[in-house]
This record gives C-alpha cells, structure tokens and sequence, in this order.
C-alpha cells in the first residue's frame, strides 16, 4: 500500500518545476522517424504566429535542431562532474574508497594510493568513506550546454562528449539551464533522444503532455508501443504523430495500440518531397513552402496544441 | 569468430533494415550469429519470421531501497544524492528509481543502516531462430536504465551462442547515439560499419560515432544509404571519409523496394531482390567478405 501512494508521489516529484509555461515533449520510440523535424517545424509555427519560443534539444548523443534550423550554438556552458583526486600524503592506504566504489573504477596497487582505472560516474561515494581527507575534488567535462537567441526563439542544446557515457547529466543540467533561461517565453518545446532509456525520462520530465513522432510501419508501431507504455508510467498525456502517413504500413493496428493507451493521432504528415529539401537545406519546411501539404498539417497541429495550452 | 556492428548515430537512417539484409544473405555464406543491442527499440527479429526459444530477465542493475521502519527521517541521503534521485515527502525519503544509479552514496551516509542497494530485473534477452539463422536480441524494461550493461549481456549469449553453433561471425545491430549502449556495443568488435544518410544531421552523427569508435582503435567503413537523397551532402560525406581515411563500403541508393519490405516485414534482398537497393546490398556482402576475411 505504502509503495503505491509513495509512485504516485514519487511521480509528482519528477515532474516539479518552477516554471508555469507550458511545455510539451516531442518524443518517439524508433530513431529517424522525424521527432526533430516535427519539433522545429512547431516551434516555428509559434513563432510565426507571434509567440515566444524555448525548443530544447535534448538529444545529446546526435543533437541537430541547430543544423535544421542552420542557425549556430552560442554561450557555450561546460557540464562537469566531480572526479576524485587523491592526496598522496593524506592516504592512508585504507582502501575504503576503492571497496565502495560499485562500479569498480578505483584501483589501488600495492602500497601505493588508488588510481582511477575506468569510467567514474561522479557519485562521491569515495568522498564519504575517506578517513584521512585524502581525496580532492577534480572535474571531468562531460558535455556542453549552449544557449542561442534567434529573434523571439531560443534554442537551448546539450551536447555530450563523444567516448563519455554519463549523458544523464547532461541531459538534466540542460533541462537546468534551459528552465532557468526560459525567460518570457509562451511555450516550451523538448525534443527528446530516441528510446525509452533513462535521458528521454530526463527530458520528459515536466512535460505538460508529450507527442509520439512514428511511422505506420511495423517498426515504428512497435516502437510507439514502447514509447506510450513509458508516456503512461510517467503519467504524461500521450498523443501521436503519424509521419510519413501514407507509408505503406500497418495502419490498422496503429489505431488499435492508440485506442490501447488512450492516446490521440493527433496529426497524420503525408510524405512530402518539400519537406525533405527544406530538411536537408536547413530551413523548418513551414517557413520555406508555406503552402506544402506537410507545412499545413503542422500549422493545424500547432494551432491544436496552442489551443490546448495558450490560452 | 568475427564480430560486425552495425551503428550510425544519427537513427533511423536504415541500421536494421540493412542489418536484415546482411543477416539473409550471409547466413547462407557463413555460419552467423544476429544479435540485437538497440535494447530500447529492437526491431531485428521483425524482419524474420522467427520463432523464440528462450527468454530470460536480466538483472544488470542496481537501485536503493529504503526500509521506512528503520529510517527516522534525518534526509542526509537525499542531500547526497548526486542524481537527484532521492527526494523527500513528509520528512521522509524516497527513491526516484528511474534514475537511481546504485551508487550508494546514500548507504554509507545513513545513521539508521534504513538503506540497501539491491539488484533489479532491468531487461530481458531472447533467443529466436528461423529455419538457418539465431538471433540474440535484448530488450530495456520500460523506464529501466543500464542499459550498457544489458548490451553487454546480449553480446556475451551471442558469443556463447556462436561458439555451441561454431559460428564464424556474429553481426550485431546496434543502437542509435553515442552514448552507453553504444559504447558497450563497440568494445571488443572486429569491424563497424556506420550506416549514414546524405543530410546534414545524418553527416553530425556519423562525424560523433567516428569520434567514440576512434578511441577504440577499430576499423570502420561507412554505408551511404539513400544515397540519391541529396547530392550537396553525399559529396561532403564523401569529403569527409577521404579526409578521414574511412572506407564507403557502399551507396545504396533509395528506393520504394525498402518500405515496401519494411511494411511486409521482410528484408528487402528477399522480398525485392531484383530492386536496385538489392542489388547494391548483395555487391556490397561481396566487400565484406573480403574484409571479413582479413581481419584478424
């Protein structure tokens, strides 16, 4: 009983935030399937209708929101996590801190003080056993934020090292930066990695309600599959975007899954020849051919989140 | 026995379509192992009629659990916290699970021992197979996380499984990104191929991987796929490879073929394999098989 009420709050908990302005992640089970195209594309929407914008890329593996925008990335801001350096004449020798190390990065040659071996995920544990304060506080960069000013957008990108595999603290110094810098924007757009692992989780946390990017074919419907159950244990209103629509595909059990998680298809994007050059020439397709077919179904999902959120 | 992974940074720019095709076509050249590491997303056993043998749960993580009969709600594990995964309620703790990484920084810091750091269920790993080909593929549970560590369980039942089948090669299929999972999916592999597409995210996330798999020391070639799609990139991509010395191992050029045989969920060099992609695809198992030969 206990353990049920503590999810629900624990739920709460994870969605906190000092902001009110709405924000709604743009997310997606299979990678490729156009999470990041549909979030610039609606980001643009709200600019052209007046409002101010905050587009966070969180996908820091691979994150391309600036080059679809072909706009550059300003204030860069470095993301540190604390290694431990350790004080030859302080240690002891004790081993402690290699013993509480659950990951194994420490190790201690005979008579010697302890050398870091592999990859330290910066939990400080070490720190709380030591003794003899014989461990200093290093840093290691992980990653990078940046902040650029585009008129009434801001974009807010994390980026994280390549060869570093502690994303998550990229991720959640972003969201950081990002929410503290929002300033007096209307709306919040998070464009989320692909999967269901631990950084999408970071980035939909706090998300109003989030959108679905998939395709009808049977990879991207099993992937929606995946991505709605996460949406649903996250207690985040699920709605999906069908691209590439008129794929040829398996539609029917698209809707079926839909209905399963009481989600909504909330918008259904034709393939379209110009949405792809606007892609590659780096230019949201809404500002580039207003009047493609995919240029009006974007504007008519922007006006449906507007008028969910914004008024 | 060989280990061939197939990455690409960017998603969605065709690694399982392309993995299912090498997959069909060197099963009947080799011995081979599939194995599925996009254990967020694994779409590999999609594209075969396979039928699954064994499925196990995989405990390769770690989180805290709190006894609330001993805690007396002192709260220095949430001040020590450094994922921000503990929070408090009524002057009480508790865990954020999803982002708990096991570390135990709270368990050393508790005055009442109320804290204990157990090993969950984060995953499963599966082994399916059709008439000639195994598969070994591994699934995150939903809002699990280690998923590094699952990949490496995944690789490890593929080499267990090659070496019963005294198998030659184990091509693998691996995750999107540059981070963890595809961190454990590179270490210890013989050949990576990037698979990109002439756009320029696609050429940001092939320029990433190129980075990571650099640190590794491994030999990689490059998969232009959709090759037609945008000359300006294809050319930089090119560019790219020269200036690297990275080997494009072949240039598929897009064609309806491919989601049509997505949407029959089959590979493509078996459902079309007179299309122009098949065609390029089985020139390019040819490339392969000599490289394969040559790696030690």
């Amino acid at each position: 009983m206990r353990k049920s009420v503590l999810e629900k709050d624990v739920i709460s908990q994870l969605h906190q935030k000092s902001i009110e302005i709405p924000v709604i992640g743009i997310t997606g089970g299979k990678g490729g399937v156009g999470k990041s195209t549909t979030a610039v594309n609606i980001a643009e929407a709200f600019l052209q209708t007046g409002h101010k914008v905050s587009l966070v890329d969180a996908d820091v593996d691979s994150p391309d929101d600036h080059t679809l925008l072909n706009i550059p990335l300003n204030n860069p801001r470095d993301v540190a996590i604390t290694q431990p350096l350790f004080n030859d004449s302080n240690c002891t020798r004790c081993r402690k801190c290699v013993d509480v190390c659950r990951i194994n990065a420490l190790f201690q040659p005979k008579n010697s003080i302890p050398i870091l071996i592999s990859d330290c995920n910066g939990c400080e544990a070490c720190f709380l056993v030591c003794p003899s304060d014989a461990i200093e506080r290093g840093e290691k960069i992980v990653g990078k934020t940046y902040m650029t000013e585009m008129g009434n957008l801001r974009l807010f990108t994390g980026e994280l090292i390549p060869g570093v595999e502690e994303s998550a603290f990229v991720v959640n110094a972003l969201k950081d930066r990002a929410f503290n810098e929002v300033d007096d924007s209307d709306i919040i757009i998070i464009d989320t990695s692909p999967g269901t692992h631990c950084n999408v989780i970071n980035a939909l946390r706090g998300s109003d309600e989030a959108y679905a990017v998939t395709e009808p074919t049977p990879l991207g419907v099993h992937d929606l599959e995946l991505i709605l159950k996460l949406l649903r244990i996250l207690q985040i209103k699920a709605n999906i975007i069908l691209n590439r629509s008129d794929l040829p595909g398996v539609k029917g059990k698209m809707r079926s899954i839909a209905k399963a998680y009481n989600a909504e298809i909330s918008s259904e994007i034709p393939m379209d020849d110009l949405l792809v050059k606007s892609y590659v020439e780096g230019a949201p397709v809404i500002r580039m051919y207003p009047e493609a077919k995919s240029s009006k179904e974007i504007r008519k999902l922007s006006q449906k989140i507007a008028a969910r959120h914004l008024q | 026995m060989k280990e061939i992974v197939i990455l690409s940074g960017k998603g969605g720019v065709g690694k399982s379509t392309i993995a299912a095709s090498l997959g069909a076509i060197f099963s009947e050249k080799y011995k081979v192992v599939l194995a599925d590491t996009d254990v967020d997303a694994p779409n590999l056993a999609l594209f075969f009629d396979a039928i699954q043998k064994t499925s196990r749960d995989i405990s390769t993580s770690e989180k805290a659990f709190i006894n609330y009969e001993m805690c007396i709600g002192c709260l220095k594990c949430v001040d020590v916290c450094k994922f921000s995964s503990m929070v408090s309620f009524d002057k009480k703790p508790a865990v954020i699970s999803y982002s708990c990484e096991g570390c135990g920084a709270c368990t050393i810091v508790c005055p009442e021992d109320a804290i204990e750091i157990k090993t969950v269920v984060n995953g499963k790993i599966a082994i399916s197979s059709t008439n000639h080909i195994l598969m070994v593929s591994g699934e995150l549970s939903i809002g699990e996380s280690s998923s590094g560590r699952l990949v490496d369980e995944v690789r490890k039942t593929a080499r267990q499984e090659a070496e019963k089948l005294n198998a030659d090669l184990i091509l693998t299929d691996g995750p999107p990104g540059i981070g963890c999972p595809v961190i454990s999916s590179i270490k210890g592999s013989s050949y990576i191929i990037a698979v990109t597409e002439p756009t320029p995210a696609a050429l940001n996330g092939l320029k990433r991987l190129f980075k990571v798999v650099g640190y590794f020391r491994i030999p990689l070639g490059i998969i232009i796929n959709k090759s037609d799609m945008y000359t300006k990139s294809r050319q930089e991509i090119k560019a790219f490879a020269k200036k690297s010395k990275i080997t494009v191992l072949s240039e598929i050029p897009y064609d309806l073929s491919v989601p049509k045989a997505i949407s029959m969920a089959m590979p493509v060099v078996t459902a079309c394999p007179d299309a122009q992609s098949s065609f390029a695809i089985k020139k390019l198992v040819n490339k392969l098989s000599g490289i394969i030969k040559k790696l030690s």
